[in-house]
């Protein structure tokens, strides 16, 4: 089968490899020494949080995962399950420039992806130097208000398909202060909590509050 | 068409918070790039070489510049749009692979500081994690990814903690799978204590005959097994039994890669078992062996903590400053040779 979109990889067949629907490609904790180029079906991210899996993204023929293993066997940070028949192209360290070298777009993916990586943990690096624990789940909204790439002007309220877990994941706190801190939110009516959402009333306050939290605490 | 553009001493090409979507190369002259660095706060400055690509991330992820770009000496930059700096860079990959190289190294190190950041709560080690993720699927009778996690636990931990509980489960998770299928069947019974666990792991000889696993995507070869195994007892700070296995798989006619890590990881081994003289002999003929060895200033300061423990506090002091000049502020061994420096020049004033 041909890869849905991108260069032609046909000369790649050797390095071609099958999962069935349910599949897991590789576990989050198991060292990494392999990335994958997924040519046919789709494949489920999840991240196993407490007591629940989390579902982190759904990728597409024509996306590539596993890269961090590019840089070091260091253990993988999420699991990966095939969601139909999957086929993909897998290499490793050792074979990872010969493919580069003859694949300017998928190299240039590969810069993007990392470009977009670097900026994603910066920014979570951002949210976890805040010392108050309130300005740092504030940041977690801001930060998600900026991944949904959506005008915040206005200062309308906003919603976010996102859980307490997930909010205490982001800000590095255990889950029980998050709900806490997010308790708090709800009573300052600053938030609404719903089970499958959360609504920020005015996410210019939130930004207001956590840029004089970040002023402070450089002074 | 990229263009050539002259910039004057003293002006300024980007100021940090701009947007655009321009990629610079610096021709000739001399630029630097000034920005605050996220875990000090303190104002740094880097150097653009002649011939260096800069203002690359900004443009190509559409994010806003992080840093000033200041002309120091009259220059000639080219300036690229995007689509143009696609097309001289899908035509010379060499400058994709280069910047991979760069990128991926700033990606490695804002990795490591966030994992620094995080709560303990939120490190889990990998060995309980992976355990945990058959765990969860065991739990809701999702037999074949519990088998797949747990297959890889005894792949990477053929005696680690949970092996007995995880051999017994990989059997339970097969009968199931058989017998009822995915999401039926009756509720499994979870785990003991892994305390209890793990004591019984230490006289288990079953472990090791535990079934080869079913490797999806790729076999893990036995000698990666063999050495993550042996990775696993560093980490569980049962050194001589870890300094036995590395051992091992070195007497064993090991490849080149694994021999030589394992041969680092002896060295190291020996440091926590105390070995100081053998550690410095070990890890000198290495650093001799391989002199370009990736991971020679971890060699160093093993080597200078091995003579400070011995007492020879000029020793060790000499090697720590040596390895100062061998990296950046932002490399974690600096920082460890930083903190040992300033412990032995400290101790040495009491």
């Amino acid at each position: 089968m041909s890869p849905a979109a991108g260069p032609d990889l046909s000369m790649f067949n050797r390095f071609m490899v099958t999962f069935r629907k349910g599949d897991i490609i590789f576990c989050e904790y198991e060292p990494g020494d392999t990335f994958y180029l997924l040519q046919a079906g789709h494949v489920q991210i999840v991240r196993i949080i407490g007591d629940l899996e989390k579902n982190i993204d759904v990728l597409n023929p024509g996306e590539v995962f596993g890269e961090m293993a590019i840089l070091e066997e260091a253990p993988r940070s999420a699991t990966t399950i095939a969601l139909d028949e999957v086929k993909a192209l897998e290499f490793n360290r050792e074979n990872f420039e010969v493919l580069m070298m003859g694949n300017p777009q998928i190299a240039m993916r590969l810069l993007k992806l990392f470009i977009k990586r670097i900026y994603d943990q910066k920014r979570r690096f951002m949210i976890l130097t805040l010392e108050d624990v309130e300005a740092k789940v504030a940041d977690v909204f801001l930060m998600l208000a900026e991944n949904q790439t959506m005008d915040t002007s206005a200062g309308e309220s906003i919603e976010f398909k996102t859980s307490v877990e997930d909010m205490s994941h982001w800000a590095g706190i255990p889950a029980g202060q998050c709900r806490e801190v997010l308790n708090h939110f709800v009573a300052q009516r600053r938030i609404e909590l719903h089970p499958d959402k959360i609504v920020v009333r005015n996410i210019n306050d939130f930004a207001r509050f956590v840029g004089s939290r970040r002023k402070h605490q450089e002074k | 068409m990229p263009k050539a553009v002259q910039y004057r001493a003293n002006s300024i090409i980007y100021f940090k918070g701009d947007q655009s979507e321009r990629v610079f190369l610096l021709n000739a002259g001399k630029i630097s790039l000034s920005y605050v660095d996220i875990e000090s706060g303190q104002e740094m400055r880097d150097l653009i070489k002649t011939g260096e690509f800069f203002g690359v991330k900004s443009a190509l992820g559409h994010y806003i510049r992080e840093e000033t770009a200041v002309v120091l000496q009259d220059s000639t930059v080219m300036v690229f749009s995007v689509p143009e700096f696609e097309q001289l860079a899908s035509k010379n990959t060499r400058i994709i692979t280069k910047m991979l190289k760069v990128f991926s190294n700033q990606l490695r190190r804002i990795h490591k500081q966030v994992q620094t950041l995080l709560v303990s709560d939120e490190q889990v080690n990998p060995e309980t994690g992976l355990y945990k993720i058959g765990e969860y699927y065991m739990k809701n009778k999702r037999y074949a990814q519990a088998l797949h996690a747990y297959k890889r636990y005894l792949v990477y931990y053929p005696s680690g903690a949970f092996a007995t509980d995880v051999t017994a489960k990989i059997a339970s998770a097969e009968e199931f799978l058989s017998r009822y299928g995915a999401g039926e069947g009756p509720a499994p019974v979870m785990s003991a204590a892994p305390a209890a666990t793990a004591a019984a792991a230490g006289l288990a000889p079953s472990v090791a005959a535990a079934p080869p696993p079913a490797a999806a995507g790729g076999e893990t070869s036995d000698l990666a097994q063999q050495y993550y195994n042996a990775v696993s007892l560093v980490s569980q700070e049962k050194y001589m039994e870890a300094f036995k296995a590395f051992k091992k798989i070195i007497d064993g006619g090991a490849d080149a890669e694994y021999s030589t890590k394992a041969e680092f990881e002896m060295a190291k081994c020996l440091f926590y078992l105390k070995q100081f003289d053998s550690c410095i002999k070990s890890f000198t003929a290495i650093v001799q062996k391989f002199p370009k060895h990736p991971e020679m200033k971890d060699a160093l300061y093993f080597v200078a903590r091995s003579y400070g423990e011995k007492g020879d506090t000029a020793k060790a002091a000499g090697l720590f400053k040596k390895i100062l000049t061998m990296g950046t502020e932002d490399d974690p061994v600096i920082r460890k040779v930083k903190k040992a420096l300033r412990a032995l020049e400290g101790g040495g004033k009491a």
